[in-house]
């Protein structure tokens, strides 16, 4: 039996990219779950009937959505030097699975799915021929000014916020056909933005077409888009953030205990 | 020429957003081996998608033994679930490994395992999108040997035109010996017959190309398998049985993978073999002699495959992981290590007394799910018959043992059409599991007592090849339905549930089981109609294999219902596992007079022929007890 107090979490930062971006989420969170006791960390486990590791994750990324920036925070029962640890847990992960950055953050902070707030996503796009940038821009304010998108899941009809969960949205054209489209999203426990949803929605625009209907036209995916060749997204950011609206990052909003 | 070995991966990668679990098709798995510059490749493939092949002993087994061989290179890959394949044939793409996303049609050798009787058309399904001939006649000096191995083996006919070899019994040495011979023979410029002539000469070989049929003399309506005039070949292919088992290494797996699985843990097998002697069980034939392993290379091996894996669950495997000699110390010296770390020991089935209920106890800890046993049948006289030589009082002290413990649920397996078997039998299963609940009452407090479940799961008896049953048809399906709906309305607790199989998949499975060559054409026609993944309920169609037996001229039920004589010669005489035939003989008559025998790893040898034919024998490192 260990008291709260003699344990130390530890929080991560890890990527998800490459082919491993098609693993779910709970592919992804037994998979780190195994990362970690084959790199030997002193792990706490729940008391109870079926003890399992302390472990928490911030929020799931879509099946075929790359990350840069997944965290999840550790509870151990013994100090093990941060940069210790990230090596031990580098040693045991697969490359494009693997963590990037780690350091002990306050036992008692808010859990990481409180915590984060804010999201940005970019999203790399090959159209199938060359797209006039104000045609895409169009499309994207049309979306914007509608404030909400209708999509299906299964049977049932779901109604994403734009207003709450879309901050901001820009657009860096590369060449006539391929263009990175960032997007400031809010998320809370009403709902986050889903990029390749706006990103289909978009598209119908782009073709001609609209995705207004009832039932609504748009789904989850996956998506046979038909403008676009391409589309690979990624989340680049993940943050909290102060009352003033300035952004807080995972590892520094609370004292480091190393 | 030779398809080319190259990455391919670029060319799936755009359909795996549109199929469900995309993970079974990205490999990059933790532990994954292979070396892609190998002068000489084999790809293992499982007859079924990545979740249910992954976990098997048997493939991880090969594949590391084959990785450890200098030049040779073991890659592998599974069957693409319907949505994944039908995606593929639309773009083009072929069946490729998973390792290095090649061409399964590239490698030196396809191996396929052989699990059970309901993978057959998978076999084909696999073949064909690797764009390999499905039948071994028709394939060319470019393609792969195709070899075949696992536990379902003993009957080789219906399956063996597919295959240009199959590996019978243990094949941890056998395969190396094949690659090898292989890779000096291809690269000698042998030809695809010199090759697999040569192969045919490794013992526990079987190269269906080098035999034929024939129907001279008693046999049955199949035939019997004989080598062809000119060929030398041996008139019976035995088993391999792997030299010292005792020195393998316990620990085989080394993939951990991304998805999750059916058997999701680490798996150390501790025993190998079982002589208990149930007449139905043809794995109780074919994985004989007993072998064991000692608890300290047991333990050793739990401790390295954890550090190595990462895994939160061990199973101890085998076909009767609590009749090891040592289980005890094993659970309790594990039990012990893992303190603290929330992993947790699992053993895969209970045995049916107080000693099974301890051991069940020794890894459960606090969580009490469900405790599963197997009477197999419901009267003593029906257990007599098959051997399963548990009592009465066994059942109710393990019951009354289990709810003493905390379970609450417990978990019956019978089977349902076992030779001699009459209604009364089947009344019987609803009394024992009635009797099971009575014992339940009377042990678990009062407050408690709603939580009481018993459910039985019974099953239709499949007469296997190589068990002393190999001769009895199956029960006819019409009946097997009379009997399961009497067996439903025979129960009267609403304590118990009945569940039971599909009676038209064991039409099928019994029709596998039984029949000779003459059944490839059925094989062939129930693919081409569309059949895979029969071992799926929902993919199933029982009308698809009656359109193919019907024009093949093949009636389904006639070839499962049917008594062989015991005079006739059998479609898998020429395949054995080391089994006197004058054994399960006797074996059959003493079934008939309700006579039981005895395991040899606790009393004396009953003569099964198995030990001296194969020159091996029973290797147990304790004493066993009752």
């Amino acid at each position: 039996m260990v008291s709260e107090q003699a344990l130390f979490r530890l929080r991560v930062r890890y990527v998800k990219r490459g082919r491993l971006r098609y693993l779910g989420h709970l592919e992804v969170l037994h998979t780190i779950e195994r990362i970690v006791r084959r790199a030997g960390l002193p792990y706490a486990v729940t008391q109870g009937f079926s003890p399992h590791m302390r472990v928490s994750f911030s929020s799931a990324l879509p099946v075929g959505t790359a990350s840069r920036c997944e965290w999840f925070d550790l509870m151990l029962t013994e100090y093990v030097p941060a940069p210790r640890a990230l090596e031990a847990l580098q040693s045991a992960a697969p490359l494009d699975l693997a963590a990037q950055e780690a350091a002990y953050i306050d036992v008692r902070s808010e859990s990481l799915t409180a915590f984060i707030v804010r999201a940005t996503y970019e999203v790399s796009i090959e159209f199938t021929t060359d797209v006039e940038p104000c045609a895409l821009n169009r499309a994207i304010s049309t979306v914007r000014e509608r404030k909400a998108l209708d999509y299906r899941r299964g049977r049932k009809s779901k109604r994403l916020d734009l207003e709450r969960t879309l901050a901001d949205v820009s657009v860096t054209w590369n060449d006539a056909r391929t263009a990175t489209i960032a997007l400031e999203t809010r998320l809370d426990n009403d709902g986050a933005m889903r990029p390749e949803l706006f990103i289909a929605a978009c598209d119908l625009l782009l073709a001609g077409e609209d995705y207004l209907g009832d039932p609504p036209r748009l789904d989850i995916g996956p998506y046979d888009y038909r403008t676009i060749k391409r589309v690979v997204v990624e989340r680049v950011a993940q943050e909290g953030e102060r009352p003033d609206g300035t952004a807080v990052y995972p590892i520094r909003c609370a004292d480091a205990r190393a | 020429m030779r398809v080319e070995y190259r990455d391919r991966f670029s060319e799936l990668e755009p359909l795996l957003s549109h199929v469900e679990k995309p993970s079974r098709y990205i490999d990059h798995e933790w532990g994954a081996l292979s070396s892609p510059d190998a002068q000489h490749r084999v790809c293992l493939i499982y007859p079924d998608v990545y979740e249910v092949g992954l976990p098997n002993q048997g493939i991880a087994i090969l594949y590391n033994v084959l990785n450890q061989q200098e030049g040779e290179s073991c890659e592998r890959s599974y069957v693409p679930w319907v949505d994944m394949a039908d995606a593929m044939r639309a773009a083009g793409v072929p069946l490729l490994s998973l390792e290095g996303a090649a061409p399964v049609a590239s490698f030196d050798i396809v191996g396929l395992h052989v699990p059970h009787e309901m993978a057959a058309t998978n076999y084909l399904e696999a073949l064909d999108l690797a764009g390999i001939p499905i039948l071994a006649a028709e394939r060319g000096e470019d393609d792969p040997i195709v070899i075949a191995g696992g536990p379902s083996v003993y009957n080789p006919e219906p399956i063996a035109s597919f295959f240009d070899a199959m590996l019978i019994g243990e094949g941890e040495e056998h395969i190396v010996e094949v690659a090898l011979e292989h890779r000096r023979l291809r690269d000698a410029g042998a030809s695809r017959s010199e090759i697999v002539r040569a192969l045919a000469k490794i013992p526990g070989t079987y190269v269906p190309s080098l035999y034929e049929v024939c129907h001279e003399g008693p046999c049955t309506r199949h035939g019997y398998t004989v080598p062809r005039a000119g060929e030398d070949v041996p008139s019976v292919v035995y088993k391999r049985v792997v030299r010292d088992f005792g020195a393998t290494d316990p620990l085989s797996q080394s993939v951990v993978p991304f998805a999750q699985l059916v058997h999701d843990r680490l798996s150390i097998e501790i025993l190998r073999g079982c002589a208990r002697g149930c007449r139905f069980c043809q794995a109780g034939i074919t994985y004989r002699p007993v072998r064991e392993r000692t608890a300290d290379q047991v333990v050793s091996a739990v401790t390295r495959g954890l550090a190595r894996t990462g895994y939160d669950e061990v199973s101890l495997t085998s076909l009767s992981t609590t009749d090891h000699s040592c289980c005890s110390q094993i659970l309790s010296r594990l039990n012990r290590r893992l303190d603290d770390t929330g992993i947790s020991v699992s053993i895969p089935s209970q045995r049916l007394d107080s000693f099974g209920v301890d051991m069940a106890l020794e890894v459960a800890g606090e969580k009490k799910g469900g405790l599963t046993f197997a009477p197999e049948a419901g009267s003593q006289r029906l257990r007599d018959i098959i051997n399963k030589n548990v009592t009465e009082d066994d059942l109710e002290r393990a019951a009354r043992a289990a709810f003493e413990a905390g379970w609450r649920r417990m978990k019956l397996y019978f089977m349902m059409g076992l030779p001699g078997e009459t209604d009364d039998d089947i009344v019987a299963i609803a009394q024992l599991a009635e009797r099971v609940v009575e014992i339940a009452h009377e042990v678990v407090p009062k407050g408690q007592r709603g939580g009481i479940s018993v459910s039985i799961s019974v099953s239709v008896f499949i007469p296997k090849a190589q068990t002393p049953f190999q001769w009895c048809g199956q029960l006819d399906d019409a009946e097997v339905k009379r009997r399961q709906k009497l067996l439903v309305s025979s129960v009267t607790s609403r304590q118990v549930r009945v569940h039971y199989h599909d009676a038209d998949t064991s039409l099928i499975e019994a029709a596998l089981s039984r029949c000779g060559r003459d059944f490839v054409p059925v094989i062939v026609g129930a693919w081409k109609r569309g059949a895979r993944f029969d071992a799926w309920t929902e993919q199933f169609d029982l009308g698809i294999w009656e359109q193919a037996a019907q024009e093949a001229g093949i009636d389904l039920r006639e070839v499962s219902q049917e008594t062989f004589g015991l005079e006739d010669r059998l479609p898998w005489e020429h395949v054995s596992p080391g089994v006197a035939p004058g054994f399960l003989q006797r074996e059959w008559r003493r079934a008939l007079e309700g006579k039981t025998t005895s395991d040899c790893t606790r009393t004396s040898c009953t003569g099964c022929g198995i030990c001296p034919t194969l020159g091996a024998k029973n290797i147990l490192v304790g004493e066993r007890g009752e």
